[in-house]
């Protein structure tokens, strides 16, 4: 499966934005798709998956810490461990523009966090409908830091994976995934419908950082 | 038996074949199934391998830590395991991979740590017998010249090194073929190639390129193919492996191997091709680079002049203030300007000169991917600034004086760079073109005798300035004739000298400019900037021919519109307006019309940052958001910098309302808050010191100490590196030095901010305004 990114929901830029209903003007509208073309620009979405097999709840040869993933994987016979990346020249962009403009790289930075959702996103619909064709079914989109799987999961993740060598994604020793904008996500598949949890703060990319949960509420009240 | 040399096959694969986990090292598994490895690395040997690879490709100390095994521990092991199968048969390669994360400025590891992970490394591989040390699957052009200086420097192992490309010619990092090749060519390893990545058919092209740039034996180390994206595996057999591998050997090409789903078999296909042809390339290509662009000797190439604190006032400041960012913006400025290398001068009285060579480097190349050149004429300044360099630079310079060909010659060849040769000597500058071309060929012979090739001496014949040796510029242009007709050499000049001191200076500098071109000069040292002479460079190349059908003239040229030289502010508006509405050249007129009754202190306080200050109101009663706070802040910017500048012209103070330093913590990347709050903090008046991100606590102590500076501002994005923010605000307690500390990040919350000891938790940029207001005034 290739890694595809279309166009960026607009919205979620202003939600990653801190927006909170202002009138945007003309002008900053402007700003703001200009950005968004030219991370489409700087964008080389790459990604890698692996399918393991899984019973009672643990995939074979990659435990994993806490309740949650477990629980997910209860009735999968297999899962899918996956890591994407927009690659470098993302990051080369945000570092010049926020030399040389701050704005657009707050901007750009928002669109970059869209965008890398955005391939997430289709690798899932990609994959869930591949599988359907088979009769079986795809679990929720899990990620290190979601819920109660730490966040140094994602080293082994990539280690796993072999992401350095084929996807060119590092992991520092404080697990910041270089290029930053990377996802490392888990996810089961099993010969039964999956009971889908409602897109909520759990299973959201932004968990441990979202200004809104910060104040107590949420982006999709 | 013939000339082609054959490496192994597929490790990493062959030992999953025989039960190596799934994450598990292949080094360990290595060490504990001695047999099996030996068993492999023989069934190379037997099917005609001439080098087989040890299996230490990730056993560097970054990947072994809190595995409980060592480099020494594994190199020794796995090296000794490969000589016993290679059983004097064939000779046997340290294997290095990459360090596994990712150096600076996209990630956090240091060029000098990267150095010392691979010195250990190379220098354990030494004392276990290895033959030579391959470098291979890398893709970051920074870390190979860590690695290869760590080889070189620490060992006297022969260095090979092979990186891995997409079929975009590209490397994962932006590194291409042609960079590679260059930069490495000129560090002067033994060999260079490619492996993994992609199958024999797709490596040929970037191959074909590659010869093209350098001299040195070239190394093919193919895959199987092209993976299948899901299984991962690879299908393609030994027979049509060796089909495809056949035409490397015709471009001469002979030292041949094979990387990921090749086995034994591939080998012994390989042996049975027929000798590889002489080695001949039919184009040579030269040129200085970055890692991801090449700047090639074949045209008029602009040297930008800016970066350089001589007789600029506002310059020195930023340089005495460690003001990286406004260097950096000099950096970009001549890049979008047309630059296609910049210079790079640092010398003033008082500064560490290698010091802080090393720091405007690498500022300098984290946002612009021009190649450099290292100005200095202190030999330990130019030495530190080619080592931090990523690339291929110039060195600008060394004279006809011995002691100085002696000097600096030897530092010019061990980093492969290119140098500018003055034509002057102790006496000064000959006043005859004749006797500046014989200290050119002076120069010319001491290089060649250093190794240097011709091609990359680089001769300048100095620019007098006509006000005050009118006669000098036709000895100059006469020089540079001769040097490139008769040396055929390549030839730099500072221009803009020429018109030193007279009135409308463009006329003269173009003129002179333009003849200096027809003469022979090549690599003008310009100010990108100044439209005409960026006008006359592009005029010159449509006319040379070398713009082929005047393509890149009529894109500059095509849609010209007139220039508007009334202000862009209509007449209504106001500053503040100004301010509000984000708009930065109308802030910039409407500052400028202001400072003809006011002074700059009052145009600051009741004009800018009041408007600052409303922008921040709406901003917190939730009218604007984000974008519109910091466009605003950008547009007081481009106030407060004509301000800034102003003031440097006369030698005045800077404006300041006290000194912050800003941080994001050790170990955490994410320093975009921390820019946001960077900008707004600089238009209320604040100096900041900005000491970027991955900041060593040490550093912020002692910075704070240094500069007395009595509010510090750090930042964590990271749940893993708050605890450094906890650490440094610890370090700034236990030091005694009297400060506040105030704290922000997206993990952060007012009580979390307590817990560490911060004094302030500032939730955004507005906040931070507020809390230094308080602790500063």
């Amino acid at each position: 499966m290739e890694a595809r990114l279309t166009r960026l929901n607009y919205n979620e830029i202003l939600m990653y934005l801190g927006h909170r209903g202002q009138e945007c003007p003309a002008e900053l509208e402007g700003q703001i798709h200009r950005c968004i073309e030219e991370v489409m620009k700087a964008s080389d979405p790459r990604l890698v998956y692996r399918r393991l097999p899984v019973s009672n709840g643990e995939i074979k040869g990659f435990p994993l810490e806490g309740k949650d993933m477990p629980e997910i994987l209860l009735h999968c016979q297999e899962a899918v461990l996956l890591a994407v990346t927009l690659g470098p020249r993302i990051e080369q962009l945000l570092m010049r523009r926020e030399v040389t403009d701050m704005a657009d790289a707050v901007i750009m930075d928002s669109c970059a966090s869209t965008a890398i959702e955005n391939v997430c996103d289709h690798f899932e619909f990609d994959l869930r409908e591949q599988l359907e064709r088979d009769g079986l079914y795809l679990t929720d989109r899990f990620s290190p830091g979601y819920g109660d799987l730490p966040l140094h999961t994602q080293v082994r993740l990539c280690e796993a994976l072999n992401t350095t060598r084929r996807i060119g994604l590092t992991v520092t020793p404080n697990y910041i995934m270089i290029p930053r904008k990377s996802v490392t996500a888990i996810m089961g598949i099993s010969d039964r419908p999956q009971k889908l949890r409602k897109r909520g703060c759990e299973v959201c990319s932004m968990f441990l950082t979202c200004p809104y949960r910060k104040e107590g509420g949420s982006c999709h009240e | 038996m013939n000339n082609l040399t054959l490496l192994d096959g597929a490790m990493g694969t062959m030992l999953q074949a025989a039960g190596l986990g799934l994450g598990e090292r292949p080094e360990i598994f290595g060490t504990q199934h001695p047999e099996i490895l030996e068993q492999i690395q023989r069934s190379y040997v037997d099917a005609g391998s001439n080098i087989i690879y040890a299996n230490t490709f990730g056993a560097n100390a970054h990947k072994l830590a809190g595995t409980g095994h060592g480099v020494e521990e594994l190199v020794s092991k796995n090296v000794a395991i490969a000589k016993k199968a290679a059983a004097g048969r064939a000779k046997v390669a340290l294997d290095v991979g990459p360090i596994g994360e990712l150096m600076e400025p996209l990630g956090t590891l240091s060029f000098e740590d990267a150095y010392a992970i691979y010195s250990e490394m190379v220098q354990a591989g030494e004392r276990a017998g290895a033959d030579l040390v391959v470098f291979e699957t890398m893709t970051d052009l920074y870390e190979v010249k860590a690695a290869v200086l760590a080889a070189r420097e620490q060992t006297n192992l022969p260095i090979w090194v092979t990186m891995s490309f997409e079929a975009t010619g590209r490397t994962f990092t932006g590194t291409t073929v042609a960079s590679m090749a260059a930069t490495l060519d000129g560090l002067d390893v033994a060999a260079m190639g490619i492996n993994c990545s992609l199958g024999p058919e797709e490596i040929y092209p970037l191959i074909v390129e590659m010869r093209k740039w350098t001299d040195k034996p070239i190394i093919v180390k193919p895959n199987a193919g092209l993976p299948d994206p899901a299984t991962g595996g690879y299908d393609m057999d030994e027979a049509e492996f060796a089909r495809q591998m056949a035409k490397f050997p015709e471009l001469g090409v002979s030292i041949l191997g094979g990387c990921c789903g090749s086995t034994p078999d591939f080998i012994a296909a390989l042996s049975g091709l027929t000798d590889a042809a002489e080695d001949i390339r039919s184009e040579r290509k030269r040129g200085v680079c970055s890692a991801s662009h090449m700047t090639d000797f074949d045209g008029v190439r602009v040297i930008g002049e800016r970066i350089n604190p001589t007789g600029k006032k506002r310059f020195q400041q930023a340089l005495r203030e460690r003001d990286f960012n406004y260097i950096m913006e000099r950096a970009i400025e001549q890049q979008d300007a047309g630059a296609d290398i910049l210079d790079i001068n640092v010398g003033l009285p008082g500064i560490d000169e290698a010091e802080m060579m090393v720091q405007v480097v690498k500022a300098v190349q984290s946002v612009v991917s021009l190649p450099l050149q290292i100005d200095s004429s202190d030999p330990e300044a130019i030495e530190a600034g080619l080592r931090a360099c990523n690339g291929r630079a110039i060195v600008n310079s060394v004279n006809a004086e011995q002691d100085k060909l002696d000097g600096i010659l030897p530092i010019v060849k061990k980093y492969g760079a290119a140098v500018v040769g003055l034509t002057m000597d102790k006496s000064g500058i000959p006043q005859t073109a004749e006797a500046r071309f014989a200290m050119a060929e002076k120069i010319l012979e001491n290089a060649m005798k250093h190794g240097i090739p011709k091609e990359d001496v680089l001769i300048d014949c100095l620019t007098l300035t006509i006000s005050a040796q009118q006669e000098q510029a036709v000895e100059t242009l006469k020089a540079v004739r001769m040097v490139h007709e008769k040396l055929g050499l390549h030839c730099v000049l500072g221009v803009s000298n020429i018109s030193f001191g007279l009135p409308e200076r463009n006329n003269i500098t173009t003129s002179f400019l333009t003849q200096a071109m027809y003469c022979g000069l090549d690599l003008p040292i310009i100010n990108p900037n100044l439209k005409p002479i960026m006008d006359t460079v592009v005029s010159y190349r449509a006319l040379s021919g070398e713009d082929a059908n005047c393509e890149a003239y009529i894109e500059r040229f095509a849609n010209v519109e007139p220039e508007q030289k009334s202000s862009a502010a209509p007449k209504e508006m106001t500053v503040e307006t100004a301010v509000l509405k984000g708009l930065k050249q109308e802030t910039a007129d409407l500052t400028e019309q202001l400072l003809e009754t006011m002074s700059e202190l009052d145009v600051i306080n009741q004009k800018l940052i009041p408007a600052l200050d409303l922008v921040g109101e709406k901003y917190e009663k939730q009218q604007i958001f984000l974008p519109q706070l910091i466009n605003s802040a950008n547009a007081a910017c481009a106030g407060f910098d004509l301000i800034k500048l102003r003031i440097a012209k006369r030698g005045g103070e800077s404006v300041s309302k006290g000194k912050i330093i800003m941080a994001t913590v050790e170990g955490d990347i994410h320093d975009i808050g921390k820019n946001i709050v960077r900008v707004v903090l600089e238009n209320y008046g604040y100096q900041v010191i900005d000491l970027g991100r991955d900041v060593p606590v040490q550093k912020v102590v002692d910075a704070a100490i240094a500069e007395d500076v009595r509010l510090i501002g750090l930042s964590a994005l990271m749940t893993t590196t708050v605890d450094s923010m906890r650490r440094t605000i610890e370090a700034l307690r236990k030091s005694g030095h009297d400060c506040k500390v105030m704290v922000g990040g997206a993990v952060l919350t007012a009580d979390y901010a307590e817990e560490i000891g911060a004094d302030f938790y500032t939730k955004d940029a507005k906040a931070s305004v507020d809390v230094a207001k308080k602790v500063l005034g």
